[in-house]
């Protein structure tokens, strides 16, 4: 095979590979640390009862106990093994012969070339990828299924076009449950196969650095059923065929969705969503007009598309929303039913989101017209007990905010339900310290109040910065003191899409500031 | 064998369990611990065992070491249900991280058996249904074999291979490439 052309057009095309992009080599971690997490534990063996019971001699008797073993525990250990070692257990004896295709695969083409999965912005060699693809071709053909999971995230793609068909027929044909397929970058936009719709039985799918294809083209009737959870990382797509993903996944209850390539756009009707993530992406409207089950809306580091316009989060009917942020009110405008949430904006029944008790706000506490907007986004949810803001520095301040604006635009009933406040990132500015004290002295079931200092605050000597709450009347009677935490390194980006997704997962904001 | 702790004792006030190895060994536990095993938790749920709990397939030294095991993540599990209610409590998660440590560490001390003892616990984890003492002696095996040559694992456990050479030799082919 002739490599020479593509080694030129690919080294051109790989430029920005190393750290030359922060967000995109950003979503890489993000995308393999998710794939590290996600590899599901084998089966427990189904087969249990009255399995028979030798009592043990000393080992070095010469005995094979292993193979006396009942074929559900058997196959139990070979699914525990890489692939290559769990394929060789067939030629131990002809009581192992069937035992790994008769195993629901497990694969991951990590086994295949160690390290790849450790560092996401290693480029392996062309050569080392090629000798994967070819494996994986052959591990897929070998196993006669059902794929329990399989992950494919080594390989450059762009170079196996044939290939990756043939593979998503593959796992389509053998019922694959749980899917990764990653475009080892580059190119991110290399078009992903319509084949892969014709895996029907997938209940997580996990794609990266694709193309989406047309969906306008796909026949009708096409679906995924049994789809829980769909994780789309540095995609490229319209927004119809986002659209059309989530139209056909009747039972998504999770959609996380990083560093697109384009704008998301998204107008949300789901009866079946819990969990909506979008993260290090530029965002257009998004809308949740029609989702009663959703309980989760995390933003994380978004953006808005270029030029000045705000893009608008508007919340239609999400009657069971609980966690929300963390919103920037100066990137994004909320809007709740027909209502933009506003300096000033009086509120409403109908501007009023009970169910959120779980806040988080991103605020550039010394950009005054953002500030201003803040009394009112608090007003819209009232029944808040945990508040996270995550305060953010400017070059240019534009205006100063002290206790009086706070106690004059924020009624007490607004925090009145708040028992934890986080600010993350606290730089000791003195627009700050009024937010901090207001809270301090209106919030009346306040149980605890968590400073997390930001980096530069933490390396000197910064007292006078922390003395002004020596003075704060605390409106709560069972707070005694706030608790000052010292930053993690600031190259760690610390919000977990798979844990801020799970259900036993109570509050995803503090796993950012390990409080 | 004493009660490991006091999420233990709280459970043992209300039922204990008897349970009965296959050389009649008697061996007094509590609910929570005997409940590791889904086995044992649906007879409880059947309401039959009143008398002791006969586990024919068990004997006294493997019953021991499965309670030890059970008792042990007994403990955990109450643990953790502590630990949603008050999981905003900083001091709680770093208890609730040493324990999960002595708990990793327990489960290495507790691997470190003979072969034969090993898969007698696999099967009673089995037979009695103890989801995490399975997966912990299965990948204890699997690890074992990890990276050898069919030779190397034959040896190892005393397999004899009793394919013909033209049978392995037509399973290399089909599988060549794990065996390169």
């Amino acid at each position: 095979m002739d490599l020479s052309e593509w080694r030129v057009a690919g080294i051109k095309r790989v430029q920005s590979f190393n750290g030359e992009d922060a967000n995109t080599d950003a979503a890489l971690k993000f995308t393999y640390e998710s794939l590290n997490k996600s590899l599901p534990p084998p089966p427990a063996t189904p087969d249990a009862p009255l399995a028979a019971a030798w009592s043990g001699a000393a080992s070095g008797d010469g005995v094979d106990r292993i193979s006396s073993l009942p074929d559900g525990i058997l196959r139990n250990v070979v699914s525990r093994l890489p692939v290559k070692d769990a394929a060789r257990t067939a030629a131990l004896a002809s009581r192992w012969r069937g035992l790994w295709r008769s195993t629901p695969l497990v694969f991951s083409d990590a086994s295949l070339l160690p390290g790849c999965r450790a560092d996401p912005l290693w480029r392996p060699r062309l050569e080392d990828t090629l000798g994967v693809a070819n494996e994986v071709s052959d591990i897929l053909a070998a196993h006669p299924g059902p794929f329990r999971c399989v992950q494919i995230s080594c390989c450059y793609l762009d170079m196996t076009r044939e290939d990756i068909n043939a593979w998503l027929k593959l796992v389509a044909d053998k019922g694959v449950q749980e899917l990764a397929f990653i475009n080892r970058p580059w190119p991110l936009d290399l078009p992903l196969p319509a084949t892969i719709f014709r895996c029907t039985s997938l209940t997580r799918l996990h794609i990266g650095a694709w193309k989406l294809p047309d969906t306008a083209k796909l026949v009708r009737g096409v679906a995924f059923p049994h789809l829980h959870e769909l994780f789309l990382s540095l995609i490229t797509m319209k927004d119809r065929d986002l659209a059309f993903l989530l139209d056909r996944s009747p039972v998504l209850e999770v959609l996380t969705i990083i560093a697109s390539q384009t704008d998301v756009r998204l107008c949300l009707v789901s009866r079946s969503l819990r969990c909506l993530q979008l993260g290090l992406s530029s965002l257009g409207d998004i809308r949740v007009a029609d989702a009663p089950r959703l309980e989760r809306l995390f933003l994380v580091d978004t953006n808005r598309p270029g030029g000045n316009k705000f893009s608008r989060i508007k919340i239609g009917k999400a009657p069971n929303l609980r966690m929300l942020g963390c919103l920037p009110p100066g990137l994004h405008e909320l809007q709740i039913g027909n209502t933009i949430i506003d300096a000033g904006t009086k509120v409403s029944p109908s501007t009023i989101i009970p169910s959120v008790k779980i806040l988080a706000l991103q605020v550039h506490f010394e950009v005054r017209n953002e500030v201003e907007r803040v009394p009112s986004i608090l007003k819209c949810f009232p029944n808040v007990e945990t508040l996270h803001i995550l305060s953010v520095g400017v070059n240019k301040p534009t205006g100063k905010v002290n206790l009086k604006f706070w106690q004059e635009a924020c009624p007490v009933e607004c925090v009145q339900h708040v028992k934890k406040l986080v600010i993350h990132g606290f730089q000791g500015k003195k627009n700050e310290h009024a937010f901090i004290k207001f809270i301090g002295e209106a919030a009346e079931a306040l149980e605890k109040m968590v400073v997390m200092v930001c980096f530069e605050l933490a390396s000197g000597n910064n007292d006078a910065k922390i003395m002004p709450f020596a003075t704060v009347k605390w409106a709560s009677k069972v707070i005694e003191r706030m608790h000052f935490k010292l930053p993690r390194p600031p190259y760690q980006t610390p919000w977990g899409f798979q844990e801020a997704a799970d259900v036993s997962c109570t509050d995803p904001f503090d796993l950012a500031s390990a409080v | 064998m004493a009660s490991a702790g006091s999420g233990d004792e709280k459970a043992a006030a209300a039922a204990m369990i008897t349970l009965i190895s296959s050389d009649n060994e008697k061996f007094e536990v509590t609910e929570a611990t005997a409940t590791l095993s889904q086995t044992i938790r649906h007879m409880i749920e059947d309401g039959c065992t009143d008398g002791g709990v006969p586990l024919p397939n068990v004997t006294s030294k493997i019953l021991a070491r499965v309670i030890e095991y059970c008792k042990k993540h007994a403990t955990a599990a109450a643990g953790e249900e502590g630990s949603s209610s008050s999981f905003s409590d900083a001091a709680f998660l770093e208890v609730d991280r040493a324990f999960l440590e002595e708990l990793e560490e327990f489960d290495d001390a507790f691997l470190e058996v003979d072969r034969a003892t090993l898969f007698d616990l696999i099967l009673a984890a089995n037979y009695l249904d103890i989801k995490g003492l399975l997966n912990l002696t299965c990948q204890k095996v699997a690890d074992s074999v990890k990276g050898k040559t069919p030779e190397q694992i034959r040896e190892m456990y005393n397999i004899v291979n009793d394919l013909t050479p033209e049978e392995e030799a037509e399973i290399r082919r089909e599988t060549q490439w794990a065996f390169e």
